[in-house]
């Protein structure tokens, strides 16, 4: 026989579960208070190349170096981003996975026309130093000079002028909105639909439309190649001051942002995990302060502006409304 | 044309990086693997090594990128000529002559024509190139969709070329893989076929589904036999027939020339790449041959030509891509990523600040060229002993290797999916005498077809007259017609003067009241 009591034996028991129960727990904090202790994946929903690859690639360094753990670029690509968003929302919520990625247009593109099996609210942004506009621009040789002589063109006949444009784009709200602020009926339109912006840049360069609706911020290596008319945003955008807003054409319109980039996590890690959500946006705001890091990726066209989460996440939030609100013209 | 002032500096940047050119032979070994393996494709060896290139200095990192394009650009053909299974798309022509040659215990040739066809039109693609990147950039953005229309016509042209028992067979499978081609969203953004699946938005990716296609019939017919090659005495691998083959490509200039013009004009043009030029090479000169009956059963023309055109597009891309910033395939995007990563942007600027940079691009993939002429001798050296191991070691290696290759693409389970359920789908297809390469040209031009066709009928308004306000298209439909009009002229002519022999031949068996001899002797007599 033994010693034991039975409150004793209890207690031992009680005490042993208690133990254990901590020691389930306890990995969670632990890793919370350490992390990092392995190199972090970079997920992008893109082929290398892209802008958010190398984004994330030339952001990486200086990124690491305040993370103290290397960064793994794993790219994803397929369907408009929702085989990468879907995959980096499987992965467990443990700060070892973010995105890179077009987090406006692409999420509430593929919750509103893809009926993809995630909210817009299942990602939260860290920060979106890149920010596109449409620009509706001509060839360069093109005899269409401004914004209003295209308006005033198809105002007389709507058949007048070919337009290239993304369908299911921002572009495309875009360009509906504005005409039809210019009372001037879509349906009408000859439109050109392209399956992305660099084959409708290039048409738009290349004269094969009279004019194009497309991301602005691709047309930087083609800029002597093409006019610009007007510039979807509220502001003179830093990185093409020469294009008009369209604001300044006369017509009052409402208009979606185009893409918002750079670095996301799922929400549920932000909920679970806030410490690492804190952690993971301190060095991002370190790295994006960083002399060094804004002078090398100056020079190779990508943003390193720092918003933050919340401004981030407010545009975003905002963005993914207004795609909502105008979801039936991107159809 | 060529700024000689800027070229004198070409010169100099590349003696003064020299140390660069020891990356020349590691790229072009590593594309020549990469591209010779069914299943991975140029962009993807390309995407593999662009993070590595990283860490290296502007100049030696571009080397190194275009060298493993240089290579992935013969590598395709080495399985197609051996196995009937293309590398990569662009080599898809090649499997149609050169496996018929491998058949007849001609391996060494076919692999030696492949390599100096190529590499030889590769070279005089950059010399093209070298003359004319400026003016050709402008062409390229004026070439519009009913331009590119016309181009996936001539491309189906080649359907005409391949033969089947049954005519009806052929074109409902020429359809049925345009159809294939069309899955996915289009370019108006209305989804059809997808059956749900996220992964089909996309469409079908063409080399799962031609490997599955190709490789399926391909490898049930040759489960049956102990090798690839039937006769023993012919699965010899010798340097010198090899050699004897490099040598025996340069008696066809014309074919070359024709090829590798094709090649730059189709290879330059954004979005077409090298898959298209090489199935219009091989048409044309099927077409214009004297001996087009015997293309398809081993002639050494249709090797020649199919490869001629996949070197040279390599350097229309490379055009594009340096004059106008614009990738013209997967493997150009992925150099305009590395040039950005050194912060070189690629485009009309970078021709007019850094134009003997851009000539010591050019200058350089000459000298890759140049090298992959010996390497690739090695290689196909090696790479032929193929023959020499039993089929029932290789086609399960094959497989084993082509399904890791179209699962790594991506790291989605997509690819294998995709490639066995169009192995199912060529065996079904083979069994009842369809023709699989109908499908495969289907699934390749399908969606060019449909996008291209669309955009002009956007663009027109749906007003057919505006094919005459487009010289281009009316240009090439009308070389077109004319090429198809004059092999009719001369087929019919040919087929008359036969026609007449014979009947004099009979009428003279008549006259001498023979009884009638075997007509082979009584043509010989």
């Amino acid at each position: 026989m033994t010693d034991f009591t039975r409150r004793e034996a209890f207690r031992l028991v009680a005490g042993s579960v208690g133990v254990a129960s901590g020691l389930v727990a306890m990995p969670s904090i632990l890793r919370a208070a350490d992390y990092p202790t392995r190199p972090i994946n970079v997920i992008v929903p893109f082929a290398t190349g892209g802008y958010n690859d190398r984004l994330s690639r030339a952001f990486a360094p200086y990124l690491e170096k305040e993370l103290g753990q290397p960064l793994v670029i794993v790219n994803k690509p397929g369907a408009g981003t929702q085989l990468g968003n879907s995959y980096a929302l499987n992965q467990p919520a443990d700060g070892y996975s973010i995105l890179c990625t077009s987090a406006a247009p692409y999420i509430p593109l593929t919750v509103l026309l893809q009926n993809a099996p995630y909210k817009v609210e299942d990602f939260s942004m860290l920060n979106l130093p890149s920010r596109d506009y449409t620009l509706a621009a001509t060839s360069s040789d093109s005899p269409i000079k401004t914004f209003a002589e295209v308006i005033e063109k198809l105002q007389a006949d709507p058949g007048s002028l070919s337009i290239g444009v993304q369908p299911a784009s921002a572009d495309y709200a875009n360009m509906v909105l504005a005409f039809q602020a210019a009372k001037i009926d879509p349906s009408k339109l000859r439109i050109v639909t392209y399956d992305g912006g660099g084959p409708a840049r290039n048409a738009t360069a290349g004269a094969q439309v009279d004019v194009g609706f497309v991301g602005g911020e691709g047309f930087l290596p083609l800029v002597s190649k093409i006019r610009p008319l007007a510039i979807f945003a509220e502001e003179t955008v830093d990185w093409y001051p020469d294009a008009p807003l369209i604001g300044a054409s006369g017509l009052k319109v409402d208009f979606v942002e185009g893409s918002q980039r750079g670095w996301v996590v799922t929400t549920k890690l932000k909920k679970e995990q806030p410490e690492i959500f804190k952690f993971l946006s301190g060095a991002l705001e370190r790295a994006s302060k960083n002399p060094k890091a804004i002078e090398a990726l100056k020079l190779q066209q990508l943003a390193t502006t720092w918003y933050g989460p919340e401004a981030s996440e407010k545009a975003y939030l905002a963005n993914a409304d207004k795609m909502a609100k105008y979801i039936d013209l991107m159809k | 044309m060529i700024d000689v002032s800027a070229f004198h500096d070409a010169l100099g940047i590349m003696f003064a990086s020299a140390g660069s050119w020891g990356w020349i032979v590691p790229g072009l070994i590593i594309g020549l693997i990469f591209s010779a393996i069914p299943g991975i494709s140029i962009t993807m060896a390309m995407a593999i090594v662009l993070p590595m290139s990283l860490y290296m200095d502007f100049f030696p990192a571009i080397v190194f990128l275009t060298s493993v394009y240089t290579g992935a650009g013969f590598g395709g053909s080495v399985p197609a000529i051996l196995m009937n299974i293309p590398g990569t798309p662009s080599s898809f022509a090649t499997t149609f002559d050169g496996f018929a040659m491998s058949q007849k215990g001609l391996h060494n040739e076919a692999l030696g024509h492949a390599l100096f066809a190529s590499t030889i039109c590769g070279i005089f693609g950059y010399v093209l190139l070298l003359l004319l990147i400026e003016p050709l950039a402008d062409i390229v953005l004026r070439i519009g969709p009913l331009e590119m229309f016309a181009v996936a016509i001539w491309g189906m042209l080649l359907l005409g070329s391949l033969g089947s028992t049954y005519i009806s067979r052929g074109l409902l499978a020429a359809a049925f893989g345009v159809l294939l081609g069309t899955v996915g969203m289009n370019t108006a953004g209305f989804t059809r076929g997808t059956l749900g699946i996220p992964v089909l938005l996309d469409g079908i990716s063409p080399i799962p589904a031609m490997i599955g296609l190709l490789a399926a019939g391909q490898l049930l017919g040759l489960a049956g036999r102990d090798y690839i090659i039937d006769a023993d005495g012919a699965r010899e691998v010798s340097i010198r027939r090899i050699l004897a083959g490099c040598w025996g490509t340069l008696k066809y200039p014309g074919v070359l020339l024709r090829g590798s013009i094709i090649g730059v004009v189709i290879g330059a043009v954004p979005g077409v790449g090298s898959s298209i030029g090489n199935l219009i090479a091989y048409a044309e000169t099927k077409r214009t041959a004297k001996d087009s009956a015997t293309f398809g059963t081993g002639n050494p023309k249709g090797v020649i030509a199919a490869e001629s055109a996949v070197a040279s597009g390599e350097g229309g891309s490379m055009a594009t891509m340096l004059a106008l910033g614009i990738p013209g395939g997967g493997a150009t995007a992925i150099l305009i990523a590395a040039f950005m990563m050194h912060n070189i942007v690629p485009g009309p600027g970078l021709i007019q600040s850094q134009k003997p940079m851009v000539y010591a691009i050019i200058l350089n993939n000459m000298v890759q060229a140049t090298v992959l002429l010996a390497v690739g001798v090695a290689f196909i050296y090696v790479a032929a002993n193929v023959v020499k191991v039993r089929t029932r070691y290789v086609l399960p290696s094959v497989l084993v290797v082509a399904t890791l290759g179209t699962y790594a693409v991506t790291g989605e389970i997509a690819g294998p999916i995709t490639l066995f359920i169009f192995a199912l789908l060529g065996f079904a297809l083979s069994r009842y005498e369809y023709p699989i390469p109908a499908v495969v040209v289907g699934i390749l031009l399908g969606r060019m077809l449909e996008t291209e066709f669309l955009r002009s009928y956007q663009i027109s308004g749906g007003d057919p007259l505006y094919l005459f306000q487009r010289p281009g298209a009316v240009a090439i439909v009308g070389v077109m017609v004319a090429s198809l009009g004059m092999t009719a002229w001369s087929k019919r002519k040919q087929r008359r003067a036969e026609a007449a022999e014979e009947a004099a031949l009979l009428r003279q068996l008549e006259q001498d009241k023979v009884p009638a001899p075997p007509r082979a002797s009584a043509i010989k007599g």
